[in-house]
């Protein structure tokens, strides 16, 4: 194709097209990736206004203060901790949901697949869920803010999708040979779905990592904070109040270090672990 | 196990047969992992539904509630502050719904059509990537970037000569940002789902039209569109059914001076109940915001059937 981008006649609407559309693929491209950079580099360089690809020098105070100072690593701290054990607990609400489903022959399967799915359609609503929450007692603990999010009926529909795939056989194999239903859980179940583990269990990894508004309604400890709301709060503070004058770097350089702290997890894994995002949306998009 | 030794297609009909008391002990071990799982959807889903009750109630933490009827209503549909918040919700969500369509099915369409397969790899990695991004990382950003004193942006107008805008703060600038700001997070993302639908089209189809001597316009126009017009229906109707639950990205990026363009249900819900701490009011308005939600579920799934044959319920 040596006459791609030809403005001979006849090729002319379709040079323009291409053009168009690689302009525009471009700008797109760069406009999602300079913050990011700009971010980066505004967190070491004092000296960094408008669009900077590369620091002119490198000051990592920001990030030492933030290592030194525990108002702010703690929330780092229990944004680790929170990430990893709603993952495990969500990861296991979805697979044990998706097990019992695939039992068709279980007295009370399909009052459990109705009352699963109709928390898609209705719920009570931000406040009634918040007064229940504050009734039982789990007021400012770390059960409320991550067990609401394990129970997502999408999650488990699409793991159901993929249990439904081993073929029955397996299963009938595995109970003649004498083994209970948890075993077959364990050593059957999960080994062969480890593809929809990862790609599920990462999408709650996420979800757990930006948990915001849960922190911030249901944890009233300052010191149970996490990350998010931590950020939150420095950005909503303003610029002089919130940075100590004698820390030797600018309130620029501190937010934009916690922004590049939260976001640095997730870049770093992120490009090995595309494929599985990927996976889960579109096998959930062809399920319907 | 002894019952289910023999677990032959034969048994599993005969089971059926078997009492109900039998066939639940057989699934005991189930009924006792779910166990947990149950209890936490009745308390996190179910007793919620009961608390809506409070809708028809005077109920404030000072206050034990007592019933009011639909006093609760009468006050929540006389108060301008909420019908602004209604319109604002409709407004918000249909424009970013509409910007969305567009921007992803032609940023599908172009990634489809235009470049070799690494740069396409490439691309998606890097659009996908905001997606991933909290609500909260993407506001504070912004909010950087855009600040009157020292924020890139104004940096950038001033070196023109214009004057610094406060862009978050200002309710001309305020919706466009918005979904702006909503376009840059969103738009890699939801092209996924038309990139998958694009590569089932039919790659003879092209070749067939391009011996006919058909444009690159032509054959957007008269084969890709038509092929995934069945996908771009669904997401619509399924978007369109969300349309009142607009809540993360608002609380993030408003605050007190556009709250006439920028106030939707869902904040006007959490500043009343939360922060004002009249339950019964705030109740009151996320039922109304539930029913409606509902009812469009309904009439977009019937829809759906009558275009697309099946409903996505």
């Amino acid at each position: 194709m040596k006459d791609r981008f030809s403005f001979k006649p006849g090729y002319r609407l379709r040079a323009c097209y291409l053009i168009f559309a690689f302009t525009f693929l471009t700008l797109f491209m760069i406009a999602m990736i300079i913050p990011v950079i700009k971010i980066v580099v505004d967190s070491v360089d004092p000296t960094a206004t408008g669009i900077t690809l590369w620091p002119k020098e490198f000051d990592f105070s920001a990030y030492e203060y933030i290592a030194k100072s525990t108002s702010l690593y703690r929330p780092l701290l229990v944004s680790v901790v929170t990430t990893l054990v709603g993952t495990v607990v969500g990861l296991l609400v979805v697979t044990v949901s998706a097990y019992v489903l695939i039992q068709k022959e279980m007295p009370g399967r399909g009052i459990v697949s109705k009352m699963i799915m109709f928390t898609m359609l209705f719920n009570g609503g931000l406040i009634p869920t918040y007064l229940t929450i504050q009734n039982i007692g789990l007021g400012n603990t770390y059960a409320a803010v991550i067990l609401p999010l394990t129970l997502s009926a999408y999650n488990i529909i699409l793991m159901k999708s993929f249990f439904d795939s081993i073929p029955t056989a397996l299963f009938e194999s595995a109970q003649i040979d004498g083994c209970t239903p948890m075993g077959i859980f364990a050593k059957l179940v999960l080994p062969l779905s480890k593809p929809a583990l990862a790609s599920i269990g990462l999408f709650i990894a996420v979800t757990m990592w930006n948990n915001f508004f849960n922190f911030q309604i249901y944890i009233t400890d300052p010191l149970k904070q996490n990350f998010q709301v931590m950020l939150r709060n420095i950005i909503l503070m303003d610029a002089a109040t919130g940075t100590p004058a004698t820390a030797g770097f600018t309130s620029e350089m501190l937010k934009s270090a916690i922004i590049v702290i939260v976001v640095a997890p997730f870049l770093v894994i992120y490009p090995f672990v595309q494929k599985y995002f990927v996976k889960g949306v579109t096998v959930g998009a062809v399920k319907g | 196990m002894k019952s289910s030794k023999v677990n032959t297609p034969n048994q599993a009909v005969l089971s059926n047969n078997k009492s109900l008391g039998k066939r639940i002990y057989k699934y005991r071990w189930f009924y006792i992992m779910f166990l947990p799982v149950f209890i936490m959807f009745i308390i996190f889903n179910y007793i919620p539904m009961i608390g809506i009750a409070y809708s028809f109630f005077e109920y404030t933490p000072f206050k034990d509630p007592t019933f009011i009827g639909l006093e609760n209503f009468q006050t929540l549909f006389s108060s301008k502050r909420f019908w602004l918040s209604f319109r604002n919700t409709i407004t918000i969500s249909l424009l970013n719904l509409i910007l969305s369509m567009i921007f992803s099915v032609g940023l599908a369409i172009m990634l489809d059509d235009l470049i070799g397969k690494r740069f396409k790899k490439i691309s998606q990695t890097i659009l996908y990537i905001p997606h991933f991004l909290s609500w909260v990382v993407v506001a504070s950003l912004f909010t950087m970037f855009l600040s009157p004193q020292g924020g890139v942006v104004n940096n950038i107008i001033e070196i023109f000569g214009g004057e610094p805008i406060y862009f978050l703060a200002d309710e001309k600038w305020w919706t466009p940002v918005f979904l702006l700001i909503n376009r840059w997070k969103e738009t890699g993302w939801s092209t996924i789902i038309f990139i998958a639908a694009l590569s089932g089209v039919d790659q003879e189809m092209y070749e067939a039209a391009k011996i006919d001597g058909a444009t690159r316009i032509q054959r957007i126009r008269n084969i890709t569109l038509p092929a995934i017009k069945g996908t771009i229906l669904v997401v619509f109707i399924l978007n369109l059914a969300k349309i009142l639950n607009i809540f993360e990205p608002v609380l993030v990026l408003y605050n007190s001076q556009v709250y006439n363009v920028a106030d939707v249900i869902s904040t006007w819900v959490y500043r009343a109940g939360l922060e004002g701490g009249d339950y019964g009011l705030s109740t009151a308005a996320g039922l109304f915001k539930s029913v409606i939600s509902v009812t469009l579920v309904y009439i977009t799934n019937i829809w759906s059937k009558k275009v697309n044959g099946e409903g996505v319920l």
